[in-house]
């Protein structure tokens, strides 16, 4: 369920600005709406929706499209084949099949609609208030739902419908009961979780009313796991209807699919073609529900937010030519021993079978010991850069052209396997968000070891002593007891310097750093810088810092490169690129800090954080 | 944790208690005169007071719920109305039967839809596309249409498996494994699409997490971050999903016991609760509720030995 | 590792298993001719005699001796009793006993077993407790000789004995009465194997090793429980069911294009609409003969037979089977259909506008073809058929105990025995339940009661008559039913019996 919240939602919805989406972080505005036109895009989910459409069409048109009245019965034409006055032909008492197809269809979809509306009324509403409040009120509705959850459905649909007749209505009614509890758990979870998000709380403080927080900020985030569940319980219902009228325990007289099946299923042997028409009709109704549903996932979850980033690069550059020529690599003496990389492009493909690039025709060198400074703006390339260099592309991505050496040896082009054995003992990564980058299931300890056991093949005990001396390396106390702790219970500092001690721990010779400091809070961030530092000098590492923040470049960095739209605009020392810029975007860059605002809208803003703290 | 267990068991046991009267309740409304039902249609009136009186409905329902209640906390279940039989004996005997369906139809399950689900997940193109489409029919196919034609093919065609009937374990397990394979195949073609969906959407979500771009950057192996950390971070949302479906299990094997004759709880349910036969439906309501208040006790403790963080929480 | 490699490993696995349960499947499939499995649609509340009910009667026949054997045709032969003789004016029945019959326990089978067994029977408010309702006393002679002192006569008495009221269980065990409901105790040829045996799925029964009698073909009898016909078929293919009996017209052709089965038909149920109402109390226009008799004459029997039936049966105007004296085969085709007579009929009666006819449904019985037809038929002469849909076991309610319908449609099983049709259908109770009668029923119900010989049957015909000019019933078809055998079992059905007696089974030489 989780899945479908945004991951690191910002403080974007402050009030002030009702117009935004809460749950577009990160994307801009400019697509809000597009769930349904994205829905429609993807074929299958355009296909079941049109099927659907269809399907509810015929049925709510039934008594207009419908030849005859679906009960009209004449023995003797009974088991008629398709033709004539009988487009489908007739069944076991004669009647109709396509007027009890399309009337049945009513039924069926209407009792559908019966169960999913009292589930939707039962669930979601007590879902919203439970997860928004807690409290007794989450407590009462819990124990009710665990209640309703662990009834026999079997016996509560037979006793209710030995109360309430048979009728297909008082049956799905009761399944709308039995079913509610999926909503109020799939609502209720998620508010709880949303609950906590920066923008309710900073709604909260700015003094919005609850009822306005829960229509503008939670309603949002919970339809789409909602219409999902909606399409699945529609499933659910349409399936368990016919079941039962296969056991007998029917509709009574009303013309169903289910009745229908049944009815084909007692003359299986003289007409096994009855089952044909409702059990395609079920089987159309329950895929096309599958998939829509899958299609609507597919749609939120790319508005969530979580798309890889160079989608979102990719949009910024939306329009822009990609350069053609692959930068000449010039001569091989001018390249850097550690690391060189000449006339880099890196593309993702297109839905439309084309190519985008997002880096075009990179130059970049980092020598033994000395730290290079990657900087630009966010979707500039500079990450999708370092992501080549260790072959860790996200999905799709490709390195279309240019060389990478690494201590002289080209690795574009090179198996995986050799490609992997680079990393970690030669090449090795920090990256940005400390807390996401731990595997949440695995203690501190073991993650450390990991790498330790399998790529330098050390003994258990062996691992586990070096993994102490690792996170001693980056000063955390008493480190064996950090050794058994799990990612979520240590403080984001920490876990930076656990990803720090995780790279070095195989002794690399290049440290490729991605925005390594971007989410810790100032006084960590010193920390984390003088940290990096240390290493470097006591070990002569080479490192690629990429980074938005000039700041940090001027501290730490001999050299630096300045990308934008996925080129180099500007190369040399920091002295020389930070005193005397030649680029225009460059000095765009240095405006934009002695403007004392930050260059990329960072994850926690500190504003944010001081409202909530 | 021995607390949260003990909090849990005693919630299930309130749990029981309330379901245990709802149920009762409910039972009793409808209109099923059991003792004409017992007599025949041509009883007598007064034959038929005579039956209902000595089974006890002439009383009002609380104090027969009392009742029930006072026997059934010191183990005595009763016996049943239209088979005379003691209720624990019917039900145990029954027992084995669906719980060899449902334990089989989760391994099936478990196995398949993990091995698909990561296979497409990881794979993803014309695999993913593959192990989708398969999962959309096996979904949108009505289940008994598949228990059909599982029996004609493989018991009465070729004669691989007996068509009807159950072969207990104890007696032999040849027997039991070939007498449950077909019921197992025919429920796990839906419950394997199903779960088989959640894994493979699980395993995509995992595998766009930051910390396996992290893993891979230390130089490990593809497949080890697969099946050690992408597996059981993917567990969780997959665990849910098949502890619902074994839930859904207990009530939904009635089709597939009707077919093939088994003699299980499920179509012990149908039968008993369309004859309105109370002593036997509470056993099975109890039965029930303690079924579920266990297996999602058992899936929160491996859901909390999966996820850490869900365990602090 | 590669994909393909590891797909194999998969494929081979199932396919290890897949053979090695295909062996075991065969094993569990293969029956030797010492062991006959039965299945059945229907099964007893209880074990205990007193309890028994005709149509579970195998089940009893297994343990239990009857006083009287009943033949496949109907006719009497000795068991317990080796002779019985009426007095003359048919109101004592004395019987005369073997002597050489005892109980497991070693108690002995004698004329006070007798006597306990009937009272027992009587009072123990079983289904067919009232059969003895005309039971008087049982009057001990002699060890070897008892006399059934009757309040009247009773021409249904012997087939009683035959049947459930003749079952005799060891009176040692009616201090602990409740333990027999589920271990039978009786004299006859098998014991319940109960440890084999589930209660209420799968009964097992192993030969007596001691039994007085003649030795039945098979060492073990299974005789298991089925909710639908579907699994029975399949079983009978797979042959792990040797012997069962399909009422589904549809099953029925299925299962004889099976070359291998062998079958028998049957007729044994008829179906048709019960008129409770015949003295107007819920539907004032069915007080009137004419209305009665204009049902009959609407509703299409041979294209009902025809469709729904796939002509699995005969149609027929009479509730009397073709086995009793009162049959009259002329009276099967007495009503025609005729629309236009109907509506003749009505307006005779004054409803040429029709009325309107609220009848119960349940679907189990009344199914989507017969509900629509009879709708259809009956709407064709202006009668409005409204069908209330209802669960067995609400039905059983709402019809008999609430007697809020004015007829229902049903399936009737037809007895050999003339008497036991009166009783059942045309002396006031359940199926009259209002309790309807005239002046010829009242004359002519006593002559089949007490009368002998050919006064009795001739007072049968009479009623039948009567009953079917008067429209006392409309009665649709009698219905095939086919015993079917995977080939290895002979079945000789029984008459007035739907289910074979066990006596009727015998393995194919």
């Amino acid at each position: 369920m989780s899945e479908n919240l945004p991951a690191g939602a910002p403080a974007a919805g402050l009030p002030g600005v009702p117009s935004r989406d809460a749950g577009e972080a990160g994307v801009p505005p400019v697509r809000r709406g597009g769930a349904v036109r994205r829905l429609l895009r993807n074929p299958l989910g355009a296909l079941s929706a049109a099927v659907l459409l269809l399907l509810v069409a015929a049925a709510v048109l039934a008594p207009l499209l419908a030849p005859q009245d679906p009960a009209a019965s004449s023995l003797g034409d009974a088991f008629a084949g398709p033709g004539g006055a009988h487009p489908l032909g007739t069944d076991s008492a004669g009647r109709d099949i396509l007027s009890r197809l399309l009337h049945g269809g009513r039924n069926t979809l209407g009792g559908a609609l019966i169960a999913l509306g009292i589930a939707l009324v039962l669930g979601v509403p007590s879902g919203l208030y439970a997860g928004y409040r807690g409290g007794r009120f989450d407590a009462a509705a819990n124990w009710v739902v665990d209640l309703v959850m662990a009834l026999p459905a079997m016996v509560v649909l037979l006793a209710s419908r030995a109360i309430l007749g048979p009728d297909v209505r008082a049956l799905m009614t009761v399944l709308g009961v039995l079913a509610a509890p999926s909503f109020f758990r799939l609502v209720r979870g998620i508010v709880a979780g949303v609950r906590t998000e920066l923008y309710v709380d900073a709604a909260k403080v700015s003094g919005l009313s609850d009822a306005r927080i829960v229509a503008r900020h939670v309603l949002i985030v919970v339809r789409g796991p909602v219409i999902i569940q909606v399409a699945l319980v529609a499933g659910i219902a349409i399936g368990l209807q016919a079941g039962l009228e296969f056991l007998g325990i029917g509709s009574g007289s009303a013309p169903t699919w289910g009745a229908m099946l049944n009815e084909a299923f007692q003359n299986i042997q003289r007409a096994p073609l009855l089952m044909l028409w409702p059990g395609l009709a079920l089987g159309l109704t329950n895929a096309a529900l599958v998939l829509l549903a899958g299609a609507l996932r597919d749609g939120l979850e790319d508005r969530a937010g979580q798309a890889p980033a160079p989608r979102r690069a990719a949009r910024r550059h939306g329009g822009t030519v990609p350069a053609v020529t692959i930068a000449a690599c010039g001569d091989p003496a001018d390249r850097a021993g550690l690391l060189s990389v000449r006339g880099l492009t890196v593309a993702y493909p297109r839905p439309d079978g084309g190519g985008r690039e997002v880096v075009r025709g990179v130059d970049l060198d980092v020598r033994a010991g000395e730290i290079v400074g990657l900087v630009g703006e966010s979707g500039s390339g500079k990450t999708q850069t370092a992501f080549a260099v260790l072959g860790i592309l996200p999905e799709g991505g490709r390195v279309t052209g240019g060389s990478i050496t690494v201590k002289g040896r080209e690795v574009v082009g090179l198996p995986e396997r050799a490609r992997r054995g680079l990393r970690g003992g030669t090449v090795a990564y920090v990256p940005q968000e400390p807390m996401s980058n731990l595997d949440p299931a695995f203690t501190i300890g073991s993650q450390l070891t990991e790498p330790l056991r399998h790529v330098l093949g050390l003994s258990r005990r062996e691992a586990a002593r070096r993994a102490v001396d690792l996170l001693r390396l980056v000063e955390i106390p008493r480190p064996e007891q950090v050794m058994r702790l799990y990612p979520h219970e240590i403080s984001g500092g920490m876990a930076q310097r656990v990803l720090i001690a995780g790279a070095m721990s195989c002794d690399p010779e290049l440290l490729i750093a991605d925005e390594p400091t971007t989410a810790l809070d100032v006084r960590v961030q010193a920390e984390i810088l003088d940290l990096l530092r240390r290493l470097q000098k006591d070990r002569g590492l080479g490192v690629l810092l990429v980074t938005h923040d000039l700041g940090v470049v001027a501290d730490l960095c001999d050299r630096v490169a300045v990308m934008n739209t996925g080129r180099i605009v500007e190369a040399g020392t920091t002295e020389r690129v930070l005193r005397s810029p030649e680029d225009a975007y460059t000095r765009t860059l240095l405006g934009a800090v002695l403007d004392q605002a930050p260059a990329r809208s960072p994850w926690q803003p500190p504003k944010a954080r001081s409202a909530t703290a | 944790m021995l607390n949260f267990i003990a909090r849990r068991i005693a919630a299930g046991a309130l749990l029981l208690v309330v379901i245990s009267f709802l149920s009762y309740l409910l039972l009793s409304v409808p209109g099923t005169d059991v003792g004409r039902q017992l007599l025949g249609q041509g009883a007598d009136q007064a034959a038929v007071d005579a039956k209902n009186a000595s089974l006890g409905l002439d009383r009002p329902v609380l104090a027969q719920y009392a009742d029930w209640l006072a026997r059934a906390v010191r183990g005595d279940l009763g016996t049943s109305w239209f088979t005379s039989e003691d209720v624990g004996t019917a039900v145990a005997g029954r027992l084995p039967v669906t719980a060899s369906l449902m334990l089989g139809v989760t391994l099936v399950t478990t196995v398949v839809s993990f091995l698909l689900g990561v296979w497409a997940g990881v794979r993803r193109g014309a695999v993913d596309r593959v192990v989708q489409v398969l999962g959309v029919v096996g979904y949108a196919l009505p289940g008994f249409l598949v228990t059909l034609v599982l029996v004609l093919v493989f018991a009465v065609r070729l004669n691989w498996f007996p068509a009807i009937g159950y072969t207990p374990f104890t007696e032999s397990p040849g027997g039991w494994l070939s007498t449950i394979t077909l019921p197992v195949l025919s429920l796990s073609v839906a419950s394997v699409a199903g779960v088989c969906q959640q894994v493979r959407g699980a395993v995509i979500d995992v595998l766009r997490q930051d910390y396996v771009r992290t893993l891979r950057a230390r130089g490990l192996p593809a497949s080890r971050i697969v099946f050690r950390h992408v597996l059981r971070n993917a567990s969780a949302p997959a665990l849910s999903v098949l502890g619902m479906q074994f839930v859904g299990l207990l009530g939904g094997a009635v089709l597939v016991e009707q077919i093939f004759g088994l003699p299980g709880i499920g179509s012990m349910t149908v039968t008993y609760t369309a004859r309105g036969d109370i002593p036997v439906i509470m056993a099975l309501v109890m039965l029930t509720v303690v079924g579920v208040v266990l297996i999602n006790l058992l899936v929160d403790i491996m859901i909390g030995w999966l996820n850490p963080k869900a365990r602090a929480a | 590792m590669s994909t393909k490699a590891r797909n194999g490993a998969v494929a081979a696995c199932l396919a290890a298993s897949v053979a090695l349960a295909g062996c075991t499947g065969s094993d569990a499939g293969s029956t030797g001719s010492s062991t006959l499995n039965i299945a059945t649609l229907t099964f007893p509340q209880s074990l205990d005699p007193a309890q028994a009910v005709g149509s579970a009667l195998p089940f009893f026949q297994a343990t239990y001796d009857t006083l009287v054997k009943r033949e496949p045709d109907g006719s009497f032969s000795p068991m317990l009793a080796t002779e019985w003789s009426y007095n003359d004016d048919r109101t004592e029945l004395g019987l005369t006993l073997r002597k050489d019959v005892k109980f497991a326990d070693g108690t002995a089978f004698d004329a006070a077993a007798v006597k306990a067994n009937m009272e027992r029977f009587k009072k123990g408010g079983g289904a067919d407790a009232k059969w003895l309702n005309d039971l008087e006393s049982v009057r001990v002679v002699d060890p070897t000789h008892v006399t059934l002192e009757l309040k009247q006569a009773n021409p249904a008495m012997l087939f009683y004995l035959s049947d459930a009221a003749g079952l005799m269980a060891n009176p040692a065990r009616f201090k602990e009465a409740d333990s027999l409901k589920t271990s039978p105790d009786g004299t006859g040829p098998y014991r319940l194997a109960k440890a084999r045996t589930t209660i209420g799925t799968k009964w097992v029964y192993e030969r007596n090793p001691g039994y007085w009698g003649e030795r039945l073909p098979y060492d073990t009898v299974t005789i298991s429980f089925f909710d639908n016909e579907t699994a029975i078929v399949n079983g009978l293919r797979t042959g792990q069911v040797n012997a069962a009996l399909l009422q589904s017209a549809d099953q029925q052709a299925g299962i004889e294009s099976d070359t291998r089965m062998k079958t028998v038909e049957q007729e044994f149920d008829f179906q048709g609409l019960l008129l409770f109402d015949r003295d107007g109390k819920l539907t004032p226009a069915l007080k009137d003969a004419r209305v009665r008799r204009a049902l009959n004459h609407a509703v299409d029997r041979e294209t009902m037979l025809g469709t729904i039936r796939q002509n699995r049966g005969e149609i027929t105007g009479q509730v009397f089977g073709p086995d009793t004296q009162g049959y009259d085969e002329k009276l099967d085709t007495y009503y025609s259909h005729d629309p236009a007579r109907a509506r003749a009929l009505l307006k005779e009666a004054g409803y040429a506008e029709g009325f309107t006819l609220k009848l119960p449904r349940i679907a189990a019985i009344v199914n989507d073809a017969l509900a629509s037809s009879l709708a259809t038929d009956l709407k064709a002469v202006g009668v409005k058929l409204v069908w209330e849909d209802l669960d067995g076991a609400s039905a059983v309610q709402k019809v008999f105990t609430d007697r809020a319908y004015s007829g229902m449609v049903m399936n009737i099983g037809q007895s050999a025995s003339d008497w036991v049709v009166v009783n059942e259908l045309v002396t006031p109770g359940a199926f009259n339940m209002f309790g309807t009668t005239d002046a010829t029923v009242r004359e002519l119900v006593p002559q089949v009661q007490s009368g002998t010989g050919e006064k009795a049957e001739r007072a049968a015909r009479a009623l039948n008559e009567h009953l079917v000019k008067e429209g006392w019933f409309v009665p649709f078809y009698r219905m095939t039913y086919l015993h079917v055998s995977d080939g290895t079992v002979k079945i000789t059905p029984q008459s007035g019996m739907a289910v074979p007696s066990l006596y009727n089974y015998a393995p194919v030489k």
